[in-house]
């Protein structure tokens, strides 16, 4: 099928799926009218790669990218974005579908697109682009990505063969360490902040990207991300960056970039990174200042599921989404119920991952943190669900410093189950720590009972 | 009991650090007086005759060059602490290091410790799964259950005091057509499991603690601690498992 038959393929998909359930709009049309012509993004005209940007790294692309295009629409850009987080070539191929007349002119000032970082290369090939954004690479969906380095071949392999202008992430050594080869180079941090923090020599660090020697962190402003330094090859962070976030005041919900005030619009230390990047891409690709991105972070708000609070039988209930295999975001999460003087009760969800087949059990991610800092936080109770880890859940907590005798083991999935024994507890400050999914079928039961 | 953790920062893969704290609690709890050191490329005079135990995690293949030539400043005193029945123990993609070599998907080669009668090959695609097997340790048999994270596709044939580590009940083990999984010589394994497998299966590392103090003539408490969480833990695995179709490992 040749690329106008099949972009009209896509639009009649678009508007039938608009019709029956908007809810899965966000790749079927591309991945359907590239199976007529697969080559079909490359066809798509009026298109200025210089105003193309990728955004791709383990964690924090989709914070970014939202928190990007709110910027650029705020400041009066027509934006294409895959804000659903669709971000292989079906998903990145429907937004053009949707963003193009009939005969395939995108009618935009921006194309802000999510990516996938192990598909990067195929995307890239397809879809012509000067920018691209390096949020961090990181231990992640091993039974997927294998280690690191895998997705961290993928992703160099990029910028070696497009040679890129690069967005990077002074304070991540694998991100960073992407700069020899990038046509224009800018890098984004933060400064240490009040929640910065530091791990004992038990805890591993990491191998330099460049000589696999030691990496050493002075601090922490997430898990294996701050001030670092090779004890080899020096390789470290202590060129300051271009766009850093300062003065990070976590009560009164304020930073500054270059000298400009920011209203902190989610308030977990990590996302300080999502701001500078997104300050950065503003300014360097949109020409949009500080105090105009500093106007858009006023009323930015972030896509559902990443940070929330319900309640239920007079609980409130904490969710933070946590990506099982994926040590940065469990800390994170450690860090933040750490934070919290108030007495509490901690509901721990590792279970069965089931994001590709064959589904399998893995609990290594909990011993790359740090959970003492859970040894003083005033916890009443440790509630270990699940029906296939619940156990191993409990030992990791006691390997951590936990006292065993506030572990209560529930081997089960079901939410009913779960929301009966948050109800039982005897405080009413719950942190919850399990994957979305579960998560989203305990709202769903809690929203149903209410 | 003097135990190395290697490289800790370079093997770094799946939680290598909770294998190192099971060896050192179950040394504790088994009446021992463990001391865990760091040993890496900035070690100075390391000598692995000074140690009960010696352990390699999981590292990037992209690592095993630096490891190995770090490995020649001490490579003959290690092959003699594996022949004196002192236990080696190697985790994960760490395992094809000390094989003979490594074909690289690129085409490249990477010439390995030649510890072992193995050889790896890369995968186009990494296969994770869980890991059943059933082995034979320091007199004991035992099941272990955790998972494999596979890199590489390992070819192995026993031959001479080489032998697999364990059958495979359930997984892929060193390639998913022969059953086995992993390689033992003497007291020390060569394993794909991970998990963390001496946590998650503490009547191995007690096995790991004895075999070491029968070797240094360390007298250990006779009777097993208790293993009440870890032999829930790994029924309830096992019954996960049994739900499981067997993958085809992508081969």
């Amino acid at each position: 099928m040749n690329f106008k038959a099949a972009l009209i393929y896509g639009k009649l998909i678009n508007s039938a799926i608009r019709i029956i359930d908007s809810s899965r709009g966000s790749n079927k049309a591309g991945e359907m009218a590239l199976a007529k012509c697969p080559d079909m993004i490359k066809h798509f005209k009026g298109i200025d790669p210089s105003k193309v940007v990728f955004i791709t790294g383990t964690n924090g692309k989709s914070t970014t990218t939202n928190l990007i295009n709110h910027i650029f629409t705020k400041s009066g850009y027509n934006v294409v974005c895959n804000l659903e987080g669709a971000n292989l070539l079906p998903g990145i191929c429907t937004a053009l579908i949707k963003a193009s007349d009939l005969s395939g002119n995108i009618k935009a000032d921006y194309l802000i697109l999510e990516t996938d970082e192990r598909y990067l290369h195929k995307i890239r090939e397809n879809l012509e682009c000067n920018n691209l954004l390096v949020t961090n690479i990181m231990k992640d969906q091993v039974q997927r990505n294998g280690d690191p380095d895998f997705v961290y071949r993928k992703i160099a392999k990029v910028v070696k063969d497009f040679k890129m202008n690069l967005f990077l992430n002074a304070d991540e050594p694998r991100a960073r360490s992407l700069e020899d080869n990038g046509a224009k180079v800018i890098r984004y941090g933060a400064e240490k902040h009040s929640k910065s923090f530091t791990k004992d020599e038990s805890f591993p660090t990491m191998p330099c990207p460049k000589c696999k020697h030691k990496i050493i962190f002075k601090y922490y402003n997430n898990d294996m991300v701050g001030n670092f330094r090779c004890v080899n090859c020096g390789f470290g962070s202590d060129e300051p960056a271009d766009y850093i976030t300062e003065s990070a005041d976590f009560e009164a919900r304020t930073f500054s970039v270059n000298g400009v005030k920011f209203n902190m619009p989610y308030e977990p230390p990590y996302m300080l990174y999502n701001y500078s990047a997104a300050v950065a891409v503003a300014k360097e690709i949109g020409g949009i200042s500080e105090e105009k991105s500093a106007e858009a972070f006023a009323d930015f708000k972030n896509i559902g599921g990443r940070l929330e609070t319900i309640e239920y039988k007079g609980k409130k209930i904490h969710y933070m989404r946590f990506k099982q295999e994926n040590p940065e975001t469990l800390q994170n999460f450690i860090n933040i119920i750490a934070a919290d003087p108030g007495e509490k009760a901690v509901v721990v969800g590792f279970g069965t991952v089931d994001d590709i087949t064959p589904f399998y059990i893995n609990s290594f991610y909990g011993y790359d943190c740090n959970f003492s800092a859970l040894a003083d936080a005033n916890i009443k109770k440790f509630l270990c669900v699940t029906d296939t880890i619940c156990y191993d859940s409990a030992n990791c907590l006691i390997y951590g410093g936990a006292d065993p005798n506030l572990m209560e083991i529930i081997p089960t999935d079901d939410s009913a189950r779960i929301a009966e024994a948050i109800a039982a507890l005897d405080c009413d400050n719950v942190y919850l720590d399990m994957k979305l999914e579960a998560f989203e079928n305990l709202k769903n039961y809690v929203e149903k009972e209410a | 009991m003097k135990i190395a953790w290697m490289y800790p920062d370079t093997l770094f893969l799946h939680g290598e650090r909770g294998n190192v704290l099971a060896l050192e609690r179950y040394a504790k709890e088994l009446g021992a007086e463990p001391v865990v050191d760091k040993i890496d490329f900035e070690t100075e005079g390391f000598d692995p005759a000074d140690y009960d135990v010696i352990y390699f995690g999981a590292g990037e293949i992209s690592s095993f060059e630096s490891v190995i030539k770090d490995m020649e400043s001490y490579r003959d005193a290690l092959k003699a602490f594996i022949e004196a029945g002192k236990p080696l123990i190697v985790t994960g993609t760490t395992m094809a290091m000390f094989g003979q070599k490594v074909k690289r998907e690129d085409g490249s080669t990477v010439e390995c410790a030649g510890f072992i009668p193995a050889e790896a090959t890369e995968r186009e695609y990494v296969y994770g799964d869980d890991l059943h097997i059933e082995a034979d340790y320091n007199g004991k048999h035992m099941e272990i259950v955790g998972n494999q994270i596979q890199m590489e596709n390992i070819s192995f044939k026993e031959e001479g005091d080489f032998k697999g580590f364990g059958k495979v009940v359930y997984g892929m083990g060193n390639n998913g057509r022969d059953g086995i999984e992993g390689v033992m010589y003497k007291n020390s394994v060569f394993t794909n499991l991970l998990g963390p497998v001496l946590i998650c299966n503490p009547w191995f590392t007690s096995g790991i603690i004895r075999a070491a103090a029968e070797v240094s003539g360390e007298t250990l408490a006779e009777k097993d601690p208790d293993f009440e969480l870890e032999l829930k833990s790994i029924e309830m695995k096992k019954a996960f498992i049994a739900n499981k179709k067997p993958g085809s490992f992508g081969q």
